[in-house]
């Protein structure tokens, strides 16, 4: 079957896969900057994130694209949607702001460290949900601004479905980076 | 020239740039529009004192003291309901400065509208959805300021583009009246 492409390689010699695996390369690489350049705009370490659950619905449905920023001195606003991670739970949880508290001047609240001007204290909730995310927070009585991968300024719908199906079933992720790998060594142009 | 890898390959690459640029230009006609033609906004909240005094939720242990509203609302929202509108999220929230500084921002009801015959609010003798507790546990005639204000804020979801957050309504110095147990 492939006798006819490894005739082609043996004309084309050892120099021409090299190079075909340089643009593969290339490719990646640029992908990559593009990413952590966007990121790095944004200020936030993942600037685009699909919705995996149904909490926020119907806002967001599975397999929504969502945009975020995460201005550096901006506070949080109560209605914001924000995308939060708990330390000790790797998923990223997108709901919205229910409840915002900003210290202006030193205070101890019971539970946490002293708290300095500038920072805040947050409670959120997915619009799906009868009940506010306590039970999410692991121990935490209030999210803080470290918590917080971004807030979401945009979104398209149904886009990311793709890496969705992906998780789900791996054999479609294993097939398609096979296709695509085979492709790009195959291809003469 | 004509195979059929080729051919695929052209034309998922055309659909792929006219869709992204369909949406690109969805989301550029929404700004625009929001731009020349702001949509106004009436509206209308009134409450008397807020009622404070010590309850508990199923999910505490102790009581403590909790605010209770009783409101009334109109607010007329059609004019956000534009071709790109799916849908909008209405919240009440009490805004008010604590005794130690703290500025405290809280969601107390909420509503979400999808169609635009839904969008003339009229709300009577309502209640808050969630509980009205004071952050620093010493409770509203302690801890808190003399008067909080009510915002009635929207979050318009479009069904292509950026969200947009708004205010319609507002009501300043509302007092809390404390009251002794029941």
């Amino acid at each position: 079957m492939f006798t006819e492409e490894l005739k082609a390689f043996r004309r084309l010699g050892f120099r021409h896969v090299l190079l075909q695996v340089l643009n593969f390369a290339s490719v990646i690489a640029s992908g990559l900057m593009i990413w952590k350049g966007l990121g790095l705009i944004t200020n936030t370490e993942s600037p685009i994130v699909v919705v995996l659950s149904g909490s926020m619905e119907p806002a967001f449905y599975r397999g929504d694209l969502l945009f975020l920023t995460n201005p550096p001195h901006e506070r949080y606003h109560t209605g914001d949607i924000t995308v939060y991670k708990i330390p000790g739970a790797d998923i990223p949880i997108v709901h919205r702001v229910m409840e915002t508290h900003d210290v202006s001047s030193p205070v101890k609240i019971s539970g946490l460290d002293l708290k300095v001007p500038g920072e805040q204290l947050i409670l959120t909730k997915g619009d799906n949900n009868h009940i506010d995310d306590i039970e999410l927070y692991q121990g935490l009585d209030w999210l803080e601004r470290k918590h917080i991968v971004g807030k979401v300024r945009g979104f398209l719908p149904y886009v990311g479905y793709v890496t969705i199906a992906m998780n789900d079933f791996p054999q479609l992720k294993y097939a398609l980076l096979g296709i695509l790998g085979l492709l790009a060594l195959i291809q003469r142009e | 020239m004509h195979s059929f890898f080729t051919r695929i390959n052209n034309v998922s690459a055309l659909l792929s740039s006219c869709t992204m640029a369909l949406l690109a230009a969805i989301t550029i006609a929404s700004l625009l529009q929001e731009a020349i033609f702001p949509p106004q906004i009436n509206g209308q909240i009134s409450m008397k004192p807020v009622k404070v005094f010590n309850a508990k939720t199923p999910r505490q242990r102790r009581k403590q003291e909790m605010g209770f509203l009783n409101f009334n609302m109109t607010a007329d929202l059609t004019p956000l309901f534009t071709w790109n509108t799916k849908q909008l999220f209405l919240s009440l929230e009490a805004e008010y400065e604590n005794a130690q500084g703290v500025n405290n921002s809280i969601v107390l009801w909420d509503r979400i509208v999808r169609r635009p015959e839904d969008a003339r609010v009229n709300v009577v003798g309502a209640k808050n959805k969630y509980a009205f507790k004071e952050i620093g546990g010493k409770g509203f005639s302690k801890g808190a300021a003399g008067t909080a204000s009510y915002a009635l804020k929207y979050n318009l979801m479009p069904y292509v583009g950026m969200l947009r957050y708004g205010e319609a309504a507002r009501l300043s110095d509302v007092s809390f009246d404390v009251r002794e147990e029941l």
